[in-house]
């Protein structure tokens, strides 16, 4: 995936940035990051802002984004269509569907029902942002080998769902996997292979455990 | 969505002042922008208001304990004391939609959200809610909507919270005109059941602060009936909330939602069950009781043999 590089991009993105520095600066400069975020909100604060576009700082995946964005502008659409991450799909655009679903701070959220502005200075993932070198993360495998996807469409979303729930509990039951995935929806009807693949993930073996998902 | 112009609040004072006469306070923003993306409200500021202090904690107390409007859905779901100590409210959030809404989700927008009713949420009806002169579920498609009203819109409130706040005896502490006031979540929303143009009893700018819940009743318990198994709204909701002793209730409170504009509630049952043993007979006598002059439309007929079952269910479950 190409990195984004919107027009108005820093001349020194937090990649570069990092990599002329040792592991011990860089947790130094995370630090100072969060509270560079904090002093600019502060400095923001009980501004107004817009309906003009207005600079936006996102941080997604690890990077830096500046963008200008006008205060309705959603984090999905800023995503999307303002720094070609189109990994976060657009469906319902009504918090109904989880096929936007990104991480905000390790937290699962609907990208289309959160205003870009409004997560600045919080740790934005997409599904973009899991795989490390080109290599899968175990959930991300484990769909592929269990073949949890027909039209994918929906597939990012359950993928950040499942990434999210498998960070708080390694190892949850059927019963706490379908309380996780309920609010993305899958039309193809996948969610036998999805449990499977969650399964797989979590190092328990399938052929034993497989059950079908009844999400009647 | 209209362009609408951004500012971060950082008191209150700020807040009421910066919305103005034409803004709206945004917090979890489930139910703004979606009003918002269907034209159903304008709001030429939006305000956030999750910067404010104070407000996202949840306290503890000996007689009372205090949630914050800004604390989230997912925080009472994940919190152990609330799970001990209010099991209807931890039910009752643990079933509010999914878990990507319950995460940015606020207690105090779970209680000010507005009417589901298609009628309502469609961007081209102009129903008796949005100011019209026609109730079209009246006539329509009614089987989401209310057994019970005061006024000729049909619309049910749908909040989780606010079924199980009302069986608790909760308070909301609401800041208007720069003062705290105390509504009591009846009177949160009694101007829905007068007005078909209200979703609750809050003027413009008014903002829910904080909401106070006894500890007086030990036991509580939550039950709904939905189309689906999560990620839905109810059909029919019920809290029950009083304490047993030797499997004699006391200070029973139960409510109702998703039947009426208001958390539907009967003092006569309450004052019936007082002092009861709960068993079959007794929770199906107050749940008749509750029922009583309930007006079914052509095609929500069915929620009132839900309710029925949903109270004598959830009472039950006090036992234990």
């Amino acid at each position: 995936m190409k990195s984004p590089e919107p027009e108005n991009f820093g001349a020194h993105s937090r990649r570069t940035f990092l990599k002329t520095l040792g592991t011990a600066a860089v947790t130094a400069a995370a630090a100072r990051a969060q509270s560079v975020a904090a002093e600019l909100e502060k400095v923001n604060a009980e501004k107004t802002l817009g309906p003009g576009a207005v600079p936006v700082t996102l941080k997604v995946n690890g990077e830096t984004l500046k963008l200008m964005l006008e205060p309705r502008v959603t984090l999905l659409d800023a995503l999307r269509n303002y720094s070609s991450l189109t990994g976060a799909k657009e469906s319902c655009d009504r918090a109904a569907c989880g096929a936007c679903t990104v991480m905000m701070d390790n937290t699962p959220i609907y990208a289309c029902q959160k205003l870009a502005i409004e997560a600045q200075g919080r740790e934005i993932t997409t599904v973009e942002g899991l795989a490390k070198n080109g290599k899968l993360t175990k959930v991300q495998q484990a769909f592929w080998d269990k073949d949890a996807l027909q039209c994918g469409y929906c597939t990012p979303g359950f993928v950040m769902s499942v990434t999210a729930l498998l960070k708080k509990n390694p190892r949850p039951t059927a019963e706490e996997v379908k309380h996780a995935c309920a609010g993305n929806l899958c039309r193809c009807g996948t969610h036998p292979h999805i449990l499977q693949a969650v399964f797989q993930a979590t190092g328990v073996n399938t052929a034993s455990k497989t059950e079908v998902m009844d999400y009647a | 969505m209209k362009a609408f112009e951004y500012a971060t609040a950082l008191s209150t004072d700020s807040a009421r002042q910066l919305v103005a006469d034409h803004g709206a306070y945004l917090a979890g923003g489930n139910d703004l922008l979606g009003l918002l993306k269907e034209y159903l409200v304008s709001a030429n500021i939006l305000v956030n208001i999750k910067s404010l202090p104070g407000l996202n904690q949840i306290e503890s107390g000996s007689k009372n304990w205090t949630i914050g409007a800004l604390v989230t859905v997912g925080q009472i779901e994940g919190h152990a004391e609330i799970k001990k100590t209010f099991p209807g409210l931890h039910e009752a959030a643990s079933e509010v939609a999914s878990q990507q809404i319950r995460n940015v989700a606020t207690v105090g927008g779970n209680l000010s959200q507005h009417s589901r009713c298609w009628y309502y949420r469609h961007r081209d009806t102009v129903c008796l809610k949005k100011g019209g002169d026609l109730c079209y579920a009246r006539n329509g498609e009614n089987r989401y909507h209310s057994l019970f009203t005061g006024n000729d819109c049909i619309s049910p409130v749908v909040s989780n919270l606010a079924t199980a706040f009302t069986a608790l005896d909760a308070t909301a502490i609401v800041l208007r005109d720069g003062k705290e006031t105390r509504m009591g979540l009846a009177e949160l929303y009694q101007k829905a059941w007068e007005n078909p143009t209200a979703h609750n009893s809050l003027n413009p700018g008014d903002l829910i602060l904080k909401i106070e819940i006894p500890t007086a009743r030990r036991r509580s318990a939550y039950l709904q009936a939905s189309d689906k198994h999560a990620f839905d709204w109810a059909l029919v909701n019920c809290a029950a909330a009083a304490n047993v002793v030797d499997g004699k209730l006391s200070q029973p409170r139960v409510a109702l939602g998703c039947i009426s504009p208001v958390p539907h509630q009967v003092q006569a049952a309450n004052d019936f069950l007082d002092g009861k043993i709960l068993d079959d007979a007794t929770a199906s006598q107050a749940a008749d009781l509750i029922l009583k002059g309930a007006q079914p439309h052509e095609h929500n007929g069915y929620k009132v043999p839900l309710a029925h079952a949903l109270i004598r269910r959830t009472l039950l479950k006090l036992k234990g």
